[in-house]
């Protein structure tokens, strides 16, 4: 070491040399974190995703009865109101009153009348029917009534189901298909993208002329052509699951082209040329070099992709076209008053719009957030 | 405010300065905290003045400009106690709509690149014409005619026929004068000019700078000249403000700080400039590294699809050269010369299309990538630019050592990180670093890092592409230092890329001067540059080290 200059190092002697320091030891997912808790509509849409996500892992436990389960005799009932005061027995703990049914004799109109006589009481951690959550079984849920009557806070359906139910348990089923169509993909499409710019050429060439073709595809004949080639029969699951694998298909080509554009600039860059002087393989650079650096790109992708498939998911749903029967997403909840009849005749089937929207906008508030709390020129 | 008379009072009885800088403070509120840019710094310009602002990267030159202006980031606050009286006002009280008429007008601004600075989709012509629409009532015929004479001022060649033409059409010491003719539009009482010459090449520099200077010796300007650059400071301006840490901390005539300076960093600054002589070279020393004949062309498509031509770009035009053990070959030539594309080809990180290449007798330029691997480690590269050479996403140990762990060096992660120490040890870093990203090293520090990654493969030949370009001068002088030291250490051989004669200089035996593709001059570094046989390294050379 003798033979080296002492003038050297920049620690030492610090107040001879002007360079500005980086002020403080942050990693970057470090002042991402930072600048994103300072972003009060970004921590909103984060703790609305998990509310979401939360409803959808303890759906049975929140949901006071299964989505199957009905009343035949409550078909079509109104919301109940919760009520605290009772004249003659002053306040007393939430009840709801029972209904009773009349109908009109000229209109022929059936109408639900509040009876008083039929009081329930809300109960908190009642037991009823048995839901599994990691294997295990339990029958306890968050609010429920006295045995042998039931609560509806958002109504009965037309086969006197407890539409509050359906809708949590919905939210299963649409996240499911949100997280598994965004997250194939995210896998196939940042895949496909990385190598294609990384490697260039005639596999670029290739790869981009089946982006177009994926990219050009009518998307609407395509969901309408799978409820004709399905059988009438086919198992639900099933059709999930094609569904699922038809929306992917088409979602995969926008990333890919992005993630190839970020990764064609990303190739010059004196650190990938770099990592190629010291003889690094091209599955090394792509893995340790090109990936890491496109992550919060595809971070901030995945948070818009999620709501978006949500949204389309419920629009082919309601049309017919998606999830079937007997799953419950929010989507075929939507598809029971596909007719103005029975829209009117039951408006609190609107419900799983809530939901819907409290998600799609819950997802953009958070993907907003990360992509100002990632932007690498924001000053903040 | 008491200040109702027109005149700012001053010490100076004689002449009222044009602007005066009282006690300017700038703060930046980030993540990290509050960052406090310019401290307190007072200053004065009077008209047919240059004040030139020095300092590094970091020192607030930049920011204390900008808040003359008032053209700051947003998340920037200016202390309340600050004041700029300019011609009798006090520029932080004005409002938006006062600033705007004297942004343009009464000040004007140059800025470093003049790429960006020049909107790519509109005429050069009507760029400059809208700025004097917006603060004269001037016909169009007029306007033009206006920015015809001024592109004429500027010495842009042929005005009336340049006038119609794009950004992208112009060099980049054309679009600088486009940038200047912009400025002087409205025959400002002041200019600012922000490292006017900083992204041009160095004959450039040298034309802009003569411009300025007759310019403001015509038009009584006063001139507010932020450079980094001391050899610029020297030809062009009359006073100087030595500033570090957002603060000033000597003010004086050019001449008194130059030939006295009175504080340590001004002397330590001046000290700096690449100085001294490259080692002895062993004179039976081996031959490390041997091109023949090579030459590199690029194909550019153009033509529309029916009519497709292909047209040839020679960037490296039948070079030979050799690099002994020990030497170090410097690399001279302007942007877009081929320096880089020579050096990428050497070390096949760019494949050459003729030619042969030798390392240590063996021939390398026909090898596939896998059959390169083992001699990877004998040739390794140090890059321009210090913020995109380092993987952000990596530590430093990671990043050195990724050389080691690709070619199976070490035995185990402990013995690598035994060879990663002393590495860093070598480049005179801490090897404490080792844990930290890179994004909390300076940019002398991050090159360093970059030599360590390079060296800790022990080659036998490093290529350095402008090591030292990015960096400020008194960090340009330790990485040179370091780079010879670390020669003699290692018995390195170097082929540096730079377009800084100076340090070519100082640091090598011999010289190759390119001009587009081709070697305009070649030979020992004191022969060339002390004798040059061709008109173009007498230019490079005059304008470089001319003024000694």
């Amino acid at each position: 070491m003798s033979d080296l200059p002492n003038s050297g190092s920049e620690t030492e002697s610090a107040g001879m040399h002007a360079e500005a320091k980086a002020a403080h030891s942050l990693t970057y997912w470090q002042l991402v974190r930072r600048r994103f808790m300072r972003n009060a509509y970004g921590m909103a849409g984060l703790a609305g995703c998990v509310f979401i996500v939360c409803t959808a892992l303890f759906a049975g436990f929140i949901a006071p009865y299964s989505p199957t389960e009905g009343d035949r005799t409550l078909l079509y009932t109104p919301p109940q109101t919760f009520k605290i005061y009772e004249s003659g027995s002053g306040f007393q703990r939430p009840f709801v009153y029972g209904f009773n049914e009349e109908m009109d004799a000229t209109t022929f109109r059936i109408t639900f009348v509040p009876d008083p006589e039929k009081k329930q009481v809300l109960r908190f951690f009642v037991q009823g029917s048995e839901w599994s959550f990691l294997g295990m079984k339990f029958t306890t849920h968050l609010y429920g009534t006295d045995e042998g009557s039931r609560i509806h806070v958002l109504g009965t359906d037309n086969l006197g189901r407890d539409v509050f139910s359906r809708m949590i348990w919905g939210t299963r089923i649409s996240l499911l298909m949100g997280v598994i169509v965004m997250a194939a993909a995210l896998a196939v499409g940042s895949a496909v993208g990385m190598t294609a710019g990384y490697f260039g050429g005639m596999y670029d060439l290739v790869v981009q002329r089946i982006v177009e073709f994926f990219k050009a595809f009518p998307a609407l004949p395509l969901y309408l052509a799978l409820t004709a080639i399905l059988p009438r029969r086919a198992d639900p699951v099933m059709v999930f699951i094609m569904f699922a694998a038809i929306l992917f298909l088409l979602r995969w080509a926008d990333l890919s082209r992005e993630v190839r554009g970020k990764v064609i600039s990303m190739r010059r860059l004196e650190y990938v040329r770099a990592a190629e002087a010291v003889g690094a393989s091209n599955r090394r650079i792509i893995v340790r070099h090109v990936a890491p650096n496109i992550s919060s790109h595809l971070i901030v992708w995945a948070t818009f992709q999620l709501p978006e498939v949500i949204l389309l998911e419920s629009f082919l749903s309601f049309l017919g076209v998606g999830v079937q029967q007997p799953m419950v997403s929010w989507g075929v909840m939507l598809n029971q008053i596909l007719d103005f009849q029975s829209f009117s005749a039951a408006p609190w089937m609107m419900s799983p719009v809530g939901m819907i929207v409290i998600t799609v906008m819950a997802f953009n508030a958070c993907g907003d957030g990360l992509r100002d709390a990632m932007d690498p020129y924001s000053s903040a | 405010m008491p200040w109702t008379r027109t005149a700012v009072p001053s010490q100076d009885k004689e002449r009222t300065p044009l602007l005066e800088v009282r006690d300017v403070e700038v703060s930046f509120r980030t993540v990290g905290g509050t960052v406090h840019a310019v401290k307190g710094n007072s200053f004065s310009v009077h008209s047919g003045e240059t004040l030139a602002l020095v300092g590094e990267s970091g020192s607030g030159k930049s920011v204390t400009a900008r808040s003359i202006m008032r053209m700051l980031a947003d998340n920037a606050t200016v202390a309340p106690q600050s004041e700029v009286w300019f011609k009798g006002r006090n520029l932080m009280k004005l409002s938006e709509e006062e600033m705007q008429r004297i942004r343009g007008d009464r000040i004007t601004m140059i800025f470093q690149e003049p790429l960006t600075s020049l909107n790519p989709i509109y005429r050069i012509g009507s760029q400059v014409e809208e700025i004097i629409r917006t603060h004269r009532r001037m016909s169009k015929a007029k306007a033009r005619e206006e920015v015809i004479r001024l592109f004429t001022e500027v010495q842009i060649p042929d005005p009336e026929a340049r006038i119609d033409q794009y950004p992208h059409q112009l060099s980049g010491g054309q679009r600088q004068r486009v940038m200047i003719a912009m400025a002087l539009a409205n025959e400002p009482d002041l200019l600012i000019a922000d490292e006017p010459t900083t992204a041009l090449d160095v004959t450039v520099q040298a034309d802009i700078l003569k411009l300025l200077k007759s310019l403001q010796l015509r038009h009584d300007m006063a001139m507010i000249l932020i450079t980094h650059d001391l050899g610029v400071v020297r030809q062009t301006s009359d006073r100087v403000c030595v500033m570090r840490y957002g603060e000033i901390l000597e003010t004086g005539t050019t001449e008194s700080v130059f030939s006295s300076p009175s504080h340590p960093y001004t002397r330590h600054l001046i000290d700096s400039e690449p100085s001294g002589t490259p080692d002895e070279l062993a004179p039976q020393a081996e031959e490390v590294i041997v091109g023949h004949e090579m030459r590199t062309v690029f194909n550019i498509k153009h033509g529309s699809f029916f009519n497709r031509k292909t047209m040839e770009l020679v960037a490296v035009n039948d070079i030979s050269l050799s690099i002994r053990a020990g030497e170090t070959l410097g690399i001279v030539g302007e942007s877009g010369s081929g320096k880089s594309t020579l050096g990428m080809s050497l070390i096949r990180l760019q494949q050459a299309t003729a030619g042969q290449i030798h390392y240590r007798k063996e021939r390398i330029d026909q090898l596939s990538k896998k059959e390169m691997q083992p001699f990877r480690t004998n040739l390794q590269v140090v890059f321009q630019d210090p913020f995109s050479s380092l993987n952000p996403r990596m530590i430093i140990r990671q990043i050195v050592s990724e050389g080691l762990v690709v070619n199976n060096i070490g035995k185990n992660s402990e013995d690598r990180r035994q060879l990663v120490e002393d590495a860093l040890r070598d480049v005179q870093m801490d090897p404490a670093v080792m844990d930290r990203f890179p994004n909390e090293f300076s940019g002398g520090q991050r090159q360093r890092i970059a030599i360590a990654r390079a060296i800790v493969l022990r080659p036998k030949f490093v290529l350095l592409d402008e090591p030292t370009s990015a960096l400020d001068l008194s960090i340009q002088a330790q990485i040179i230092d370091l780079l010879r030291a670390l020669r003699r250490k290692h018995d390195l051989s170097y082929m540096f890329i730079s377009h800084d004669l100076k340090v070519v200089r100082a640091l090598c035996h011999n010289v190759i001067v390119m001009q587009s593709g081709n070697v305009v001059e070649q030979g020992p570094t004191h022969e060339v540059l002390e004798n040059p046989k061709t008109e173009y390294t007498r230019r490079l050379v005059s304008a470089a080290l001319g003024e000694r």
